[in-house]
C-alpha cells in the first residue's frame, strides 16, 4: 500500500441504534486495535466555581462501575494486555484503550459500562481528590510546569481557557460526589461523542461488538457550547514573575493569541514557525543554543483550540543569563514579525514540516486521534491527506503575513520562574512586572 | 500471519555491522547508529564526557560544517536526534527515502572525520550545563537518583550519573574529547539499523561505499567490574527545599546476560505496571501512604538494580511507605504469586513486544537495543517463548534472590533547607 497523497486509511461508518457516530478503519498487519472514544465537553465547559470538574470525572470514571469495582475493572483490561488511558482537554475528553484484537468486545463493553453507568464511589472519590491535592502541592517542585500554567493564564485570563484542566487546589477542595455525579449526567451522551476504530478491525465484525456493547446509551445533550473568543490576551505587555528563591535556573515563557484549530492560517503559520523556533535549524535555536550556548532548549509552538488559539516561545537559562535570553528571543522574533522567513527557510520549512508528517500519524493511536480531531474541531475530511499540499503551497508572502500577525504583533505576556529579586531586575522595562510566590499557581 | 519482517545482515571489512529491515508501509526511513560506549566506560574525572561527547557529534566534520548535518535532514523532510546512557550512545534519524544516500554520507562522515574545536567545546560545555540545571539540580528526583546510584555502586561506574558530575562537566578538555572519538567511536564498535522504504541489496552497497575506507579502530578497553560484596543496608537521607518528602529504594540485580534478568521483567509487571498492579493497589488506594508508585528494573550489560520510587503528598511518611514496600515484597517471597498474575504479566510482555515492532523506527531501534543488550537481535525475536517458558516459582525465588534487606540501598528526601 503506498499512496503518495493519502495518509488516513480508507474508513467506514456506522451510527449505533442509540446515536452513536462509529469510525472504523483497517490498518497494518499487527494483531492489535486502538479505541478512542472522544466526548465533546472538555475543562472550557467546567463551571466557574468548580474548575477540574470534566477532568475529574473522568479520572473516576476508570475507578468502577456499577458492575465492576476499580480492583475488576483494572484486571479486566490489563489481564489480557490491554491498556487504557483517560485524558481531558480544553475542549474534550477522551477515554483509550489499546488492545489485541480478539478481546475488542470484551474491552468495548468496559468502556461502554464505564461511560454509562460510572459508579463514583464515595471512597474512590475521597481517594482520587486527596491525590490531586497532594499532586497540586508537589506541582510547587516542577518549574517547567509551573511556566507553563502561569503562561495559559497570562493569556487567557479569566477565559473558560485560562485554568489548569485539572482545576486548582481551592477548586477541587470545594468538589462534592454530586458535581460529578451531575456533569456526568448533564454533559456526556452518545450525541456528542464519537468512537474511532482503527487497527485489524472492520466493519463487519466491529458493529455487532458496538452496538452490543453501547446499548442503552442515550439521551445526554445534543450539543456542546463553544466558549467565546478572546479579542487581547489578558496579561499583554505584562510580566509576571512567579518567585522559587532556590532556583538556580529561569524557566521562561513568552506568549500571545493566535488562531482556532482549522483556521486556514495554520498553514503559513506553520511554515513560519518552522523557521522562526521549531525545528532544530530554527533561528531561535541558532541563535540561542548553538551560537550562544544560552540553553539546552528553546522552541515556540502554536496551540488550537475550538474557540481560539495561542502562539508562545519557552525556554530556560541559568538565572544569571536571563535577561541576555530573552533579549535574544525578543530581537529574533522581531525580525521575523518584520520580513518573515528568507526563501531558503520558507523551502526548508515546507520539507521539513512536509516530510515528517507521515510520521506524526504512523501509530494506530495516533490514527485514531487524527480521525476523531477531524470531527471535533470540524476540519473537513480531507484536512490531514491535504497537509501536505496546503504546506507546500504556502508563498514567502503567506509567511511573512503569519509572522506578522502572530509574532508578538501586539507586546507579550512574559512568564519568568526563578528567584524574584533577580528575575524582576531582568524583566526591567519589558513591561509592568508582577511577582507572586509559587503558590498562586496551584 | 507470514513474518511482519526480515532482517538483512552484513559486515563490512572494518568491523561495522549493517541490518537492513524493508517495509513500504510508509515512504521514510529511519536510521540507527549504536555505538558500543556509555558512561559504563568513563573514569572519575571525565564523567559524562560520553553525553557531552554526543553534543559534540552535531557541530561538523571534513566534509560538512558545523549545523551542516541537521541543515540537510530538515532540508530533506526529516530529523535527527540522539542519547546517552549508562551502556551505549543511539544517534538516529528519520527522513524522505529519497534522502537515504546523502544521509548516509553525512553519519559516515563524522565517523571518519569529526572537527572538534576549543570553541564548540566550551558552547557544548554550557549547553549540558543547562541541561544538568534543568534535569537534575533543579528537579527533586533527579538529585534524589542521583544520591541512589552513588550509594548503590562503589566501584562501578554506573556509580555517576549519565550526564557527569558539574565539576567534570567543566574540566574535560579537547584533547580528552578527541581520544575518545578515536577509541569509542570506530566502525568496530557501531552497528547500523536501516528500517523502512529501502531496497535491501542497494542499501548494504551505499553503506560500503559510504563507509567502507574508514579505519577499523582500536580494540575497545574492557570494563573492569570491580564492585565490592555489599555487606548490609546502605541509607542516605537528603535534605532540600521540596513540597513532599521522597523515597527511592533499590536492590542490586543482576546483568542482562543472567537468565534471572527476563524472570524480573515479569516481576516488575506484577508488583508495579498497571494500575491493578500489586503496589498500586495497596499503596495507593488501599493504604494510601503515597500518591504514586513504580518500579524500574532495566537491563544493563553490568549488574543492575531494581528500583522503587514513590510520590509521598505534603504530609506523607517515607518511613510508613517503606514499611508497605517491605510488607509487600515479603509477601510475594513467602507466598510466591498466583498463575493468574503470571498470565497477565506474560500477555502484557507479548503485547509489548509486539507494539514496539509496529513501525519501522520501533524495529530498528528495539532490534538494536537487543543486539546491544541480548547480544543478537534474534535473541529479541525469542523473547516471546523465553517469557512464556518462565514459571511462578521461579519469579518467587528471584524475588527471594535479589529482594534482600541486606543488599538494599535506601534514599529518602526531606523537605528543609538545601545543605
Amino acid at each position: 500500500m503506498k499512496h503518495a497523497d493519502r495518509i488516513l486509511p480508507s474508513r467506514a461508518s456506522f451510527t449505533t441504534a442509540d446515536g452513536l457516530d462509529v469510525e472504523v478503519a483497517r490498518r497494518g498487519r499487527v494483531p492489535l486495535v486502538s479505541i478512542r472514544l472522544v466526548m465533546q465537553p472538555g475543562s472550557a465547559a467546567d463551571p466557574p466555581q468548580r474548575l477540574g470538574l470534566a477532568d475529574f470525572t473522568v479520572k473516576l470514571m476508570r475507578r468502577g462501575t456499577t458492575r465492576l469495582d476499580a480492583d475488576a475493572l483494572n484486571e479486566a483490561v490489563e489481564f489480557v494486555g490491554a491498556s487504557l488511558g483517560v485524558f481531558a482537554a480544553e475542549d474534550f475528553v477522551a477515554l483509550a484503550v489499546t488492545t489485541p484484537a480478539e478481546h475488542l468486545g470484551e474491552m468495548l463493553d468496559v468502556l461502554a459500562q464505564m461511560v454509562r453507568e460510572p459508579a463514583f464511589p464515595v471512597h474512590e472519590f475521597d481517594t482520587e481528590r486527596a491525590r490531586t491535592l497532594a499532586q497540586f502541592a508537589n506541582d510547587l517542585d516542577d518549574p517547567g510546569l509551573l511556566a507553563d500554567r502561569a503562561l495559559q493564564r497570562a493569556i487567557w485570563g479569566s477565559h473558560p481557557y485560562g485554568h489548569d484542566v485539572a482545576g486548582n487546589q481551592a477548586s477541587v477542595e470545594g468538589l462534592v460526589r454530586e458535581d460529578i455525579v451531575a456533569f456526568h449526567r448533564d454533559c456526556f451522551g452518545p450525541r456528542i461523542s464519537r468512537l474511532v476504530l482503527v487497527g485489524a478491525v472492520d466493519i463487519r465484525s466491529s458493529r455487532p461488538l458496538v452496538e452490543r456493547a453501547f446499548a442503552g446509551w442515550r439521551g445526554g445533550p445534543v450539543r456542546t457550547p463553544v466558549p467565546p473568543s478572546l479579542t487581547q490576551a489578558a496579561g499583554e505587555g505584562k510580566v509576571l514573575v512567579v518567585d522559587r528563591p532556590n532556583q538556580t535556573q529561569a524557566q521562561v515563557r513568552l506568549g500571545a493569541l493566535a488562531y482556532r484549530r482549522g483556521e486556514p492560517a495554520t498553514f503559513p503559520a506553520q511554515v513560519m514557525n518552522a523557521a522562526l523556533g521549531g525545528g532544530f535549524t530554527s533561528r531561535l535555536v541558532r541563535e540561542v543554543r548553538v551560537k550562544r550556548g544560552l540553553s539546552y532548549g528553546v522552541g515556540s509552538s502554536f496551540e488550537t483550540m475550538r474557540a481560539g488559539g495561542s502562539f508562545s516561545i519557552s525556554s530556560f537559562t541559568k538565572v544569571k543569563t536571563t535577561r541576555a535570553l530573552l533579549d535574544v528571543i525578543l530581537g529574533v522574533v522581531d525580525q521575523m514579525r518584520e520580513r518573515g522567513p528568507t526563501k531558503a527557510e520558507l523551502e526548508k520549512a515546507q520539507e521539513y514540516l512536509a516530510g515528517l508528517f507521515p510520521l506524526r500519524v504512523e501509530t494506530n493511536e495516533a490514527v485514531a486521534s487524527a480521525i476523531a480531531d477531524l470531527w471535533l474541531y470540524s476540519l473537513g475530511e480531507d484536512w490531514v491527506d491535504d497537509y501536505r499540499s496546503r504546506i507546500r503551497a504556502v508563498t514567502r508572502a503567506d509567511a511573512a503575513l503569519a509572522a506578522g500577525r502572530f509574532c508578538f504583533a501586539h507586546p507579550p505576556a512574559v512568564v519568568l520562574v526563578g528567584p524574584a529579586e533577580a528575575l524582576q531586575r531582568a524583566a526591567e522595562a519589558l513591561g509592568q512586572v508582577t511577582v507572586v510566590p509559587a503558590t498562586e499557581l496551584t | 500471519m507470514p513474518p511482519l519482517f526480515r532482517v538483512h545482515e552484513a559486515t563490512l571489512r572494518n568491523g561495522l555491522r549493517v541490518r537492513v529491515v524493508p517495509s513500504s508501509e510508509t515512504p521514510v526511513v529511519s536510521l540507527y547508529t549504536f555505538f558500543g560506549v556509555g558512561s559504563r566506560n568513563e573514569r572519575p574525572g571525565l564523567t559524562g564526557i560520553s553525553h557531552l561527547f554526543e553534543h559534540m557529534m552535531f557541530n561538523g566534520s571534513e566534509k560538512y560544517g558545523p549545523n551542516q548535518f541537521d541543515e540537510v535532514l530538515e532540508s530533506h523532510g526529516g530529523r535527527s536526534n540522539a542519547y546517552t546512557t549508562h551502556d551505549q550512545t543511539v544517534y538516529y534519524e528519520e527522513f524522505a527515502a529519497e534522502a537515504l544516500e546523502q544521509v548516509l554520507d553525512l553519519e559516515a562522515d563524522r565517523m571518519r572525520s569529526l572537527a572538534i574545536s576549543d570553541r564548540m567545546l566550551e558552547r557544548e560545555r554550557e549547553v549540558v550545563k543547562e541541561e544538568r540545571r534543568l534535569r537534575v539540580d533543579n528537579e527533586v528526583m533527579g538529585l534524589i537518583d542521583e544520591e541512589l546510584q552513588a550509594l548503590v555502586y562503589q566501584a562501578h561506574p554506573y556509580r555517576w550519573p549519565v550526564i557527569g558530575w558539574m565539576g567534570d562537566i567543566e574540566a574535560i578538555r579537547r584533547q580528552d574529547c578527541e581520544a575518545y572519538f578515536r577509541t569509542y567511536y570506530a566502525p568496530g564498535n557501531a552497528v547500523l539499523w536501516i528500517a523502512g522504504d529501502v531496497d535491501p541489496e542497494a542499501t548494504v552497497r551505499r553503506v560500503r561505499r559510504a563507509y567502507g575506507n574508514i579505519p577499523r579502530g582500536p580494540a575497545v578497553p574492557a570494563v573492569v567490574n570491580a564492585e565490592p560484596t555489599q555487606r548490609g543496608e546502605r541509607r542516605s537521607v537528603l535534605s532540600h527545599p521540596a513540597q513532599a518528602p521522597g523515597l527511592l529504594v533499590a536492590y542490586r540485580g543482576p546483568p542482562v546476560s543472567h537468565p534471572d534478568a527476563l524472570t524480573l521483567d515479569v516481576l516488575e509487571f506484577i508488583l508495579a505496571v498497571g494500575e491493578g498492579s500489586r503496589l498500586n493497589r495497596q499503596l495507593v488506594y488501599e493504604e494510601k501512604v503515597a500518591i504514586d508508585v513504580g518500579m524500574d528494573w532495566s537491563w544493563r550489560l553490568d549488574p543492575g538494580a531494581l528500583l522503587f520510587h514513590a510520590e509521598l503528598a505534603p504530609d506523607g511518611d517515607p518511613a510508613r511507605v517503606e514499611a508497605s514496600l517491605y510488607r509487600e515484597i515479603a509477601r510475594l517471597v513467602e507466598q510466591g504469586i498466583t498463575e493468574r498474575e503470571l498470565t497477565k504479566a506474560k500477555n502484557n510482555l507479548r503485547a509489548h513486544l509486539m507494539r514496539e515492532l509496529t513501525t519501522s523506527s520501533g524495529r530498528a531501534h528495539a532490534l538494536g537495543n537487543y543486539e546491544t543488550y541480548l547480544g543478537s537481535w534474534r535473541a529479541g525475536l525469542r523473547l516471546g517463548d523465553r517469557y512464556a517458558a518462565v514459571e511462578s516459582a521461579s519469579v518467587q525465588s528471584a524475588a527471594a534472590r535479589y529482594l534482600l534487606p541486606s543488599q538494599r540501598s535506601v534514599v529518602t528526601l526531606f523537605p528543609g533547607a538545601s545543605a
